[in-house]
């Protein structure tokens, strides 16, 4: 009894301890806990209920009426045939990265750890240098009598005109994420043993096939977290279109900050920015509910 | 939208930001008119970046020891962000044009002008004292057409001309990427108020910039003209002291004062109602209205002005452009005014004229 009594002491004992050694563990959560609810969780809230408010333009009053109308504004075909025009701009600029991310991602993961430090730094590089900065150059290489359009032009005697066009967004678009598509492709291919592809080779497996059972199997959780962090920020963007698309190609995300700066009506700029939200948050839990059964293939 | 705040917000993002600007420079000051006297305290402006002379907050600030002008950029300089910025009560004055002065005065915020303390008014055309009576008028902007005639082959006139010329000179056309400015524009094309409100005539502008798109190579929001001075644009909806200024860079250029009429920005300063130094900021007020000192702001910002008594003070660049000077420039010319409730009709047509 006493013996049971002092194991039950002891097991007391070195739980506290290991609560006192857990504690300081949950305080790290701390910084970014509070982080994310001053600005995350309560500027959301905030967007949220606003969204349900109407105001008047003259004086900003903002009445919180608790009204959905701002959410039917949304059903126009105007702010429909916007959302419509930046969730294509944003499948294809994720797809373009991956297409373009996959190769290069492979390509620096099967090289010597120096040469990869190498490649890594500079596909990183672009990203010290503003964000604006690296957007107008594509101005100065996409507009007639510029370096692609003269290359083109040579090739096929033809200009491209490609400036100000949708496309010029997308090629923008794809350059400015790319990175963000490289980096965790990377991570998981870097992660895939040299026996593994070994193996393959060993029972017969020719490069294609040793990719499309090996490599890309293994790599596709990082596609995965590629293509939400590369589709989700490029659905709402609005400087790239600004500056490239030449103020023809009105993007959901402009039509939000129009309605922001511009306009200074709240609510309704909140009511566009909440239902893009939810619109992303459907797609992304679609995408999870996805996820097991493409892995389980 | 924005029209000079654009360019910084796009091009320097950390300016995006509020970025104060407190000039010491030292300077030669200039006491005409002015009275040196206890003016001790601090006015808050709210201003473009760099709107505003070299000279002229130091000479003051000389002139009144213990006075300071603390000049702010809000990140937008779009009427509601302007308006809601002076709204915050963070400023004893600011510069805005006359529709978000009007706004501001809607509202309450503005502190009607006591001219007895603002003598050199008196140097401020008729015409721009009028359009602009609840502050002092600093400067204008007209937009018309920028081309080049050696390309375009034809002498341009008028809004029609350019809607007519649109096919030949496809993807070599650029408009202003703002809807009072560019909306306006298409409104005078069209015979109509640069400011109307008529539902059916906001219809017919929008049909008619729908129409003129496809062959736009881009709505400009800075920039507008630089490409005529390569002749990889050759017709411009414009500013026109951008188009002065790309025409002292290519002498080709020519300006076009439309046939139907042009709209134009008006802006100024106005006071707020809730400054604790009113009489600081009609002190500075009157200051920079001197001749020699409105010619400081002219000569450091390059805009079209609006005191003719400071032209001797004015570079001959500016002061000998026809495009600039005031007088016969403004004849033909309607201010853009406050919309009231129709702004929200403006931006719809506006957004429906960019998704098409």
């Amino acid at each position: 009894m006493q013996a049971a009594t002092a194991l039950r002491g002891r097991k007391a004992d070195r739980g506290q301890a290991a609560g006192r050694r857990r504690l300081p563990g949950h305080l790290l959560v701390v910084p970014t806990a509070v982080w994310t609810l001053a600005f995350f969780v309560i500027p959301l809230a905030a967007i949220t209920v606003f969204s349900f408010g109407t105001e008047n333009l003259v004086t900003f009053n903002v009445d919180f009426g608790w009204t959905a109308s701002n959410y039917a504004a949304f059903g126009s075909a105007l702010y429909v045939s916007s959302l419509l025009r930046s969730l294509a701009l944003s499948l294809g600029t994720t797809a373009a990265c991956a297409l373009l991310g996959f190769p290069l991602a492979f390509f620096i993961s099967r090289q010597p750890p120096r040469a990869q430090r190498v490649l890594l730094a500079c596909v990183i590089v672009p990203f010290w240098t503003s964000f604006l900065v690296r957007t107008y150059s594509w101005v100065n290489l996409l507009q007639t009598d510029g370096p692609v359009d003269r290359l083109a032009f040579g090739i096929t005697g033809h200009h491209l005109q490609i400036l100000y066009s949708p496309a010029s967004i997308a090629i923008g678009m794809t350059y400015s994420y790319l990175p963000l598509m490289v980096l965790p492709i990377y991570v998981a291919l870097e992660r895939i043993s040299p026996d593994l592809y070994a193996a393959a080779a060993d029972l017969g497996a020719r490069p294609w096939r040793q990719f499309r059972r090996v490599v890309f199997p293994l790599a596709r959780p990082g596609l995965i977290a590629g293509v939400i962090i590369v589709g989700v920020p490029a659905m709402g963007e609005y400087v790239i279109p600004e500056i490239l698309g030449g103020g023809k190609t009105l993007m959901v995300g402009n039509i939000i900050v129009g309605q922001y700066l511009d306009v200074g009506d709240y609510p309704f700029g909140s009511a566009l920015a909440v239902s893009l939200m939810v619109i992303l948050m459907a797609m992304l839990f679609a995408l999870r509910r996805v996820q097991p059964a493409v892995e389980a293939r | 939208m924005l029209r000079r705040g654009a360019a910084l917000a796009l091009t320097v993002p950390s300016a995006a930001a509020l970025l104060e600007a407190c000039s010491r420079s030292s300077s030669p000051s200039s006491g005409t008119g002015s009275q040196a006297g206890s003016l001790a305290g601090t006015a808050h402006m709210e201003n473009y970046p760099d709107w505003m002379g070299t000279h002229v907050v130091p000479a003051f600030q000389k002139l009144h020891p213990g006075s300071f002008i603390k000049q702010t950029t809000n990140s937008s300089s779009s009427i509601s962000g302007t308006v809601q910025q002076l709204k915050t009560g963070n400023f004893d004055f600011g510069l805005a044009d006359v529709s978000t002065t009007q706004q501001a005065v809607d509202i309450g915020l503005v502190q009607p002008p006591d001219w007895s303390k603002i003598p050199n008014i008196k140097y401020v055309g008729q015409s721009f004292r009028t359009a602009y009576p609840h502050g002092i008028p600093t400067d204008y902007g007209k937009i018309g057409i920028g081309y080049r005639p050696d390309l375009v082959g034809e002498k341009i006139t008028s809004w029609h001309d350019v809607w007519r010329l649109a096919p030949r000179f496809s993807g070599k056309i650029v408009f202003i990427d703002l809807d009072r400015d560019c909306m306006g524009s298409a409104l005078k094309y069209l015979g109509y108020s640069g400011n109307s409100t008529v539902p059916s005539q906001l219809t017919a502008c929008k049909n008619a910039l729908i129409q003129i798109k496809p062959h736009l190579q881009a709505f400009l929001g800075v920039n507008y003209g630089q490409g005529l001075q390569d002749g990889s644009t050759v017709i411009a909806m414009d500013y026109d002291y951008d188009v002065a200024l790309n025409q002292q860079k290519q002498p080709k250029i020519e300006w076009v004062f439309p046939a139907e009429g042009m709209v134009a920005y008006l802006e100024g300063w106005i006071a707020m109602k809730s400054s604790k130094v009113l009489p600081l900021v009609e002190s500075f007020m009157n200051f920079a209205l001197e001749p020699k000192q409105y010619a400081d702001f002219v000569n450091t910002t390059g805009t079209a002005y609006v005191e003719s008594a400071a032209t001797p003070f004015i570079g001959k660049s500016i002061s000998g452009s026809t495009i600039l000077r005031p007088g016969k420039a403004i004849t033909n010319v309607e201010f853009e005014h406050y919309l009231g409730s129709a702004t929200a009709l403006w931006t719809q047509v506006w957004d429906e004229v960019k998704a098409a």
